[in-house]
């Protein structure tokens, strides 16, 4: 009895972390593991921990664009202004497996023709 | 409220946080610290006061130090989540799953401060039933707020 009562508190407390993780808004496990382009202006910003989130508007269409913590965007090479209201950008990143949430995790952007690689060791 | 929320994302303090490396990753420890207390020593406890492991030893003696504990770990972990809160207040005020884990939050404290204040320090006077009772609510308050803790930056973008 006490074995089992004890096995099966562990296997909820399991089950629950296990619908977490498919979840998952951090790390990748959310996303299709493939990658898309979006092209769009820029209509939201919000930076910082525990990472920065754009909506961006492509054609219409209001995507939510994750980019990183504040580390991650300065090592790329983003200086503060550089994520505005208004900046035509173009997204290299994850879409969320569930397409209707137009929702992506972006791995590089581009402002006028340059790079930023938030995440260089991924492709 | 969304008044409250954006003045506690404004304060220089938690802008600060916001936008630190070491100072967040720091804060976040603390929260997890706190509540790894928290669920770390509840689950003992209340595996105690359910006569279901550690039947030899003496209650009062696991209950003194695994109470003291507890309420250490929360008192941690609600100053270092209250600061976390504040980084992204909209948000999180926005999040169903976060008011979840407060109502669990809220039910486990009340428990555990009417169960010490009418048994004693020690639950020395505490009934078997009253024990089972609160050690009930105890672990799935405890480890039902900590899983919708988790929850909360897997749900919101």
């Amino acid at each position: 009895m006490k074995n089992r009562l004890v096995a099966f508190a562990f296997v909820l407390l399991v089950t629950g972390l296990g619908t977490g993780a498919a979840l998952a808004h951090h790390g990748w496990a959310w996303t299709t593991g493939g990658n898309i382009e979006l092209i769009g202006i820029i209509t939201s910003v919000k930076l910082g921990n525990p990472h920065g989130v754009l909506k961006v508007d492509a054609e219409g269409d209001v995507w939510t664009v994750e980019v990183g913590q504040p580390w991650r965007n300065e090592d790329a090479g983003l200086e503060p202004g550089d994520l505005a209201e208004g900046v035509e950008i173009r997204v290299i990143g994850q879409p969320s497996v569930n397409i209707e949430d137009r929702l992506m995790k972006a791995e590089r952007l581009y402002i006028g023709g340059v790079e930023y690689n938030l995440y260089p060791n991924r492709d | 409220m969304d008044g409250v929320f954006a003045a506690l994302e404004g304060l220089p303090f938690v802008e600060a946080i916001r936008f630190s490396r070491w100072g967040y990753a720091a804060v976040n420890a603390a929260h997890i610290l706190g509540l790894a207390l928290v669920v770390g020593s509840t689950v003992p406890l209340n595996l105690r006061l359910l006569g279901i492991a550690w039947k030899s030893v003496d209650r009062a003696d696991v209950v003194r130090v695994l109470s003291a504990t507890a309420a250490s770990g929360l008192a941690l972990a609600v100053c270092a989540g209250l600061i976390l809160f504040a980084t992204r207040a909209t948000e999180y005020g926005g999040s169903d799953v976060l008011w979840v884990k407060l109502a669990l939050v809220a039910c486990g404290t009340t428990s555990a401060v009417i169960a010490h204040v009418r048994y004693g320090w020690t639950l020395t006077y505490a009934p078997r039933g009253a024990c089972t009772v609160h050690a009930v609510i105890s672990l799935t308050c405890w480890v039902g707020a900590l899983i919708c803790g988790r929850l909360i930056a897997f749900t919101l973008p």
